[in-house]
């Protein structure tokens, strides 16, 4: 973040890449903004926002925007965990095998018929439907949706306003998921914070085996992205809308434009709902074959899932009173407090888990939301390690062999298709993800309450 | 016999197409015909972005592939007519199938320079039945000229050993249908110093292609991987004279008498003459098509079978896909037609997926890979990454390059039109082929950027997250 500030400001500079911390001031004047702009720890430059931004707009303010470079490209990409009964002693021994085996079902090749919309119809009712549509096709379990933020489905979602060209970009391309940023790692329980708060989760103790999920909606969301900033430049210089930064191009939220792009932004949200869904259920069929177990009996259920990068519509308490807001969270993860009537039951009385991805090889955890964050930062915080070294400069520090050599002095199995995968997310090219989150936890945004710590990592 | 489907080509893009159909209609019945018992299939597929893939060929015996797909039938045969308005075909073996879909897939064969025929020292190189005859004949050779400037002859120049090599381009630079002058430039030392950049060994399994014997299909990507290409001349090592922007003119056999080692010389349009062993033409294919249909079918300028946007061709419930059609529907901006293995793979599995929605009734959308041009190989050694306008195809000079190239490391070039992304060549380990597919795809305004788009120092991946 002060690299980034400090380049900036170096004689000669113009225009080109903003800091992530001029960037955040950008937001924060923007129309209609109740409250802060608020950068969280991992803070970086991104498009418009910056990764590790949240902004709340006032619904009732007829000149408050909603922007697409408010929620990223990738959107709804996030976190998902799953537990299981299982612990280190079991998985270790055939930790390979698994990691193989959950690569083998992830549909990589042709075969993966119907766990992802293969064709026009079906991807249809999957961005209306969301997780409803994995439910109904017999992928996910039931209760898999009560642990997820809006149920896995976000109701305003409107396939009719997603173009043609987005929708040819959602689907599969010759059977593949995807690729690059979606991934799942097994890991252990390293360390538990909040014992009662983990208990309610179903971590009973350390050394517990966990699966993480990691993906979003990839080229759909970037398409609809795209159309949305399109739109909106003409509705800015209609509606006369001026902002700081080209890249923070928006529409009021009850424009045409507006109410057009959160439609087609919940249509890719469901997606990228169905993609974790998808995976989950890969992740589920992997550990029965292999344990030859039903994942009933594995108790394979899904812990939670977060969104990182979404617009959502919100209650909160401004100036004493109770206020719909449209929170854009980028880079940041909603974080409840207990008691907040949009979070699940079973976690009424912890707050709401938020999921801390760390990336390949480095740790992860689970954290609770607070009461203070709910003040602070809209019931928000940070989303994982940004990325703290540029991937450049991480080649120049970094011998791929030595990434490989560090990877397997901490026990973890990789399975990569090419050298390349590793350099993408080494470790060492991350923000420490212990800082963020202690950072977080000593602000009093997020409590930390477990701590988890990869064996193997699968890349899809 | 009656079939659902008929797919005529034991190559990449008739393999993929009956793969496809066999898991998309599990209980209809397909016809695979082959003229070879070996045919290609695509393994390891890995997907690198959205519309990137990278995969291996593997032959494969026919046994071995019908064992893997009970609703495919592979008929060892070659196809003679097709009788498009009652809905059969008859082939050479007499066999008589009716169809209710047939799709073409016979790939292409190697164009040869026109003086092919009287000599016998010419050899088209394109499918793996060349590749045995080519390496009977280079054991003898001392002294070759190789005639072509695309990926085989590119490949087949970085690899043969122990052989002094003519290689006659009539571009200004190597490897031309890939790559621009710069990046033939960074490849330069490695054509003087050939070996010097082979990849370590790769974590990854791969299928080799397996004892190269059989005729008929298009040879796979990793074709040459486990080539030793030796020559005769064991002394001295090997060299390679580029002749640039010439090309063969005519030649003539050299008798015994004219005190010449070499049976023929080769005479270039420049004027230079060259005596050899063996000329290699690895100048490009021409659809494959001999066979007769009932009504006409629409054939392109370049000979290939017209498809639209379905790759259904003017006849009725007839498709072609691969090497042997041309595309022929508003072509996008940043996509055109190849004849790479890449695209035979993507049309394949697209046909198929257009018979099993006609004949279901279902829409189909036009699958998303027609939307940008990607294709991924290696060239000398290294991995190249070429996606859109990466040449500035369709631009003409209206276009600028960003570059940047670290020797011997990586080579980045930026193909940009009104400051928005159109093409991308990237060499080497970049890392940057998803942003690139993105930036190409979105559309994305970058002259608040300027050069630091490809800035070293700036992580641009994530930024566009």
């Amino acid at each position: 973040m002060l690299d980034e500030l400090r380049n900036a400001c170096r004689p000669g500079m113009v225009g080109g890449f903003l800091p992530g911390v001029k960037q955040i001031a950008n937001v924060a004047a923007l129309p209609g903004i109740v409250g802060k702009s608020v950068g969280l720890p991992d803070v970086h430059s991104g498009y418009g926002f910056a990764i590790g931004n949240m902004a709340a707009f006032d619904i009732d303010n007829p000149e408050s925007i909603v922007s697409p470079g408010g929620v990223g490209f990738d959107i709804n990409c996030g976190v998902r965990l799953l537990r299981t009964n299982l612990f280190e002693q079991d998985v270790l021994p055939v930790k390979e095998q698994l990691a193989q085996g959950l690569f083998d079902h992830i549909p990589v090749g042709v075969g993966s018929k119907g766990i992802i919309p293969m064709n026009a119809k079906d991807l249809e009712e999957a961005l209306e439907m969301g997780m409803d549509w994995s439910l109904r096709e017999g992928y996910i379990w039931a209760e898999d949706k009560e642990h997820c933020e809006e149920y896995g489905r976000m109701l305003n979602a409107d396939p009719s306003k997603v173009s043609m060209r987005a929708k040819k970009r959602g689907l599969p391309q010759l059977g593949t998921l995807g690729a690059g940023n979606h991934y799942a790692e097994i890991q252990v329980v390293d360390e538990i914070y909040d014992k009662w708060a983990a208990c309610k989760m179903g971590i009973e103790e350390k050394g517990q085996i966990c699966v993480m999920i990691h993906s979003g909606s990839r080229g759909f969301g970037h398409q609809v992205a795209t159309d949305a900033l399109v739109q909106m430049e003409k509705a800015m210089k209609r509606d006369n809308i001026e902002t700081n930064d080209r890249q923070l191009a928006c529409a009021r939220i009850n424009s045409p434009e507006g109410q057009d792009y959160l439609k087609s932004m919940a249509a890719a949200a469901n997606f990228a709902w169905v993609n974790r869904s998808s995976m989950t259920f890969l992740s589920r069929q992997a550990f029965a074959k292999q344990f030859l177990v039903t994942p009933d009996d594995l108790d394979m259920h899904v812990i939670y899932d977060v969104s990182h990068n979404i617009a959502k519509v919100e209650e909160h308490i401004v100036d004493g009173k109770p206020k719909k807001l449209l929170v854009h969270r980028k880079g940041s993860t909603r974080a409840f407090p207990p008691h907040h009537p949009l979070i699940p039951v079973d976690y009424q009385l912890t707050g709401q888990p938020v999921l801390i991805g760390g990336t390949m090889g480095t740790c992860s955890y689970v954290l609770t939301g607070t009461e203070h964050g709910m003040l602070e930062t809209f019931g928000s915080t940070c989303h994982g390690a940004g990325r703290a070294l540029s991937r450049a400069k991480s080649r120049r520090n970094l011998d791929y062999q030595d990434v490989l050599r560090k990877l397997e002095y901490l026990g973890i199995s990789i399975r990569v298709a090419s050298p390349k995968l590793v350099m993408e997310e080494a470790p060492e090219s991350y923000k420490n993800v212990t800082d963020v989150v202690n950072t977080c936890h000593a602000a009093g945004i997020s409590k930390k309450c477990i701590k988890l710590r990869p064996i193997a990592v699968i890349k899809g | 016999m009656e079939f659902a489907f008929v797919i005529v080509g034991g190559g990449i893009a008739g393999v993929t197409c009956a793969e496809t159909l066999a898991f998309l209609e599990p209980e209809k019945s397909i016809v695979l015909l082959s003229e070879s018992s070996l045919i290609k299939t695509v393994t390891n597929l890995h997907a690198i972005t959205k519309t990137l893939t990278d995969f291996d060929i593997r032959e494969m015996e026919t046994e071995e592939f019908s064992a893997k797909h009970t609703n495919i039938t592979i008929v060892h045969d070659v196809l003679m007519e097709i009788n498009d308005e009652e809905g059969y075909i008859k082939t050479k073996e007499n066999r008589v199938i009716k169809y209710q879909c047939l799709c073409l897939c016979m790939g292409a064969e190697p164009k040869l320079i026109p003086q092919a025929n009287e000599f016998p020292q010419i050899l088209g190189i394109r499918d793996t039945d060349s590749v045995e005859n080519f390496l009977k004949k280079i054991k003898d050779c001392k002294q070759l000229l190789i005639v072509g400037n695309g990926g085989i002859a590119s490949e087949l120049v970085y690899k043969i050993r122990n052989a002094a090599v003519h290689w006659v381009i009539k571009d200004r630079h190597i490897a031309a249908t890939f790559i621009d002058p710069g990046a033939a430039e960074f490849f330069q030392p490695t054509l003087e110093n050939p070996g010097i950049n082979d990849p370590p060994i790769s974590k990854r399994m791969r299928y080799r292609e397996e004892d190269i014997k059989k005729a008929g299909a298009a040879l796979g990507p990793d074709w040459y991987k486990n080539l030793v290409i030796n020559g005769a001349n064991t002394e001295v090592p090997s060299e390679v004279k580029i002749h640039y922007m010439t090309e063969v003119s005519s030649l003539h056999t050299l008798q015994n008498t004219e005190n010449s080692e070499f049976p023929i010389e080769v005479i270039l349009t420049n004027g230079e003459r060259i005596q050899c062993d063996l000329v290699i033409s690895a100048t490009g294919v021409n659809p494959r098509k001999n066979f007769v249909t009932k009504n006409k079918i629409e054939l392109s300028e370049d000979g290939g079978i017209i498809v639209n946007e379905h790759m259904q061709t003017n006849l009725r419930n007839i498709y072609a896909a691969g090497d042997i059609c041309s595309a022929n529907w508003p072509i996008a901006k940043h996509w055109f037609q190849m004849k790479l293995w890449t695209q035979a793979r993507q049309m394949g599995c697209y046909a198929a997926k257009c018979m099993a929605g006609y004949l279901n009734n279902e829409e189909v959308l036009q699958d998303f890979c027609f939307e940008i041009f990607a294709h991924s190989t290696k060239l000398f050694g290294y991995k190249v990454i070429l996606l859109g306008l990466f040449n500035g195809q369709k631009l003409g000079t209206n276009y600028e390059i960003l570059l940047r190239m670290t020797k011997g490391h990586e080579y980045v070039k930026f193909v940009l039109e009104n400051n928005r992304l159109q093409g991308a060549v990237l060499i080497g380990d970049t890392d940057l082929e998803e942003m690139a597919e993105n930036l190409i795809l979105n559309q994305i305004d970058l002259s608040p950027y300027g050069d630091d788009i490809l800035n070293p120092d700036i992580d641009i991946e994530d930024y566009f997250d």
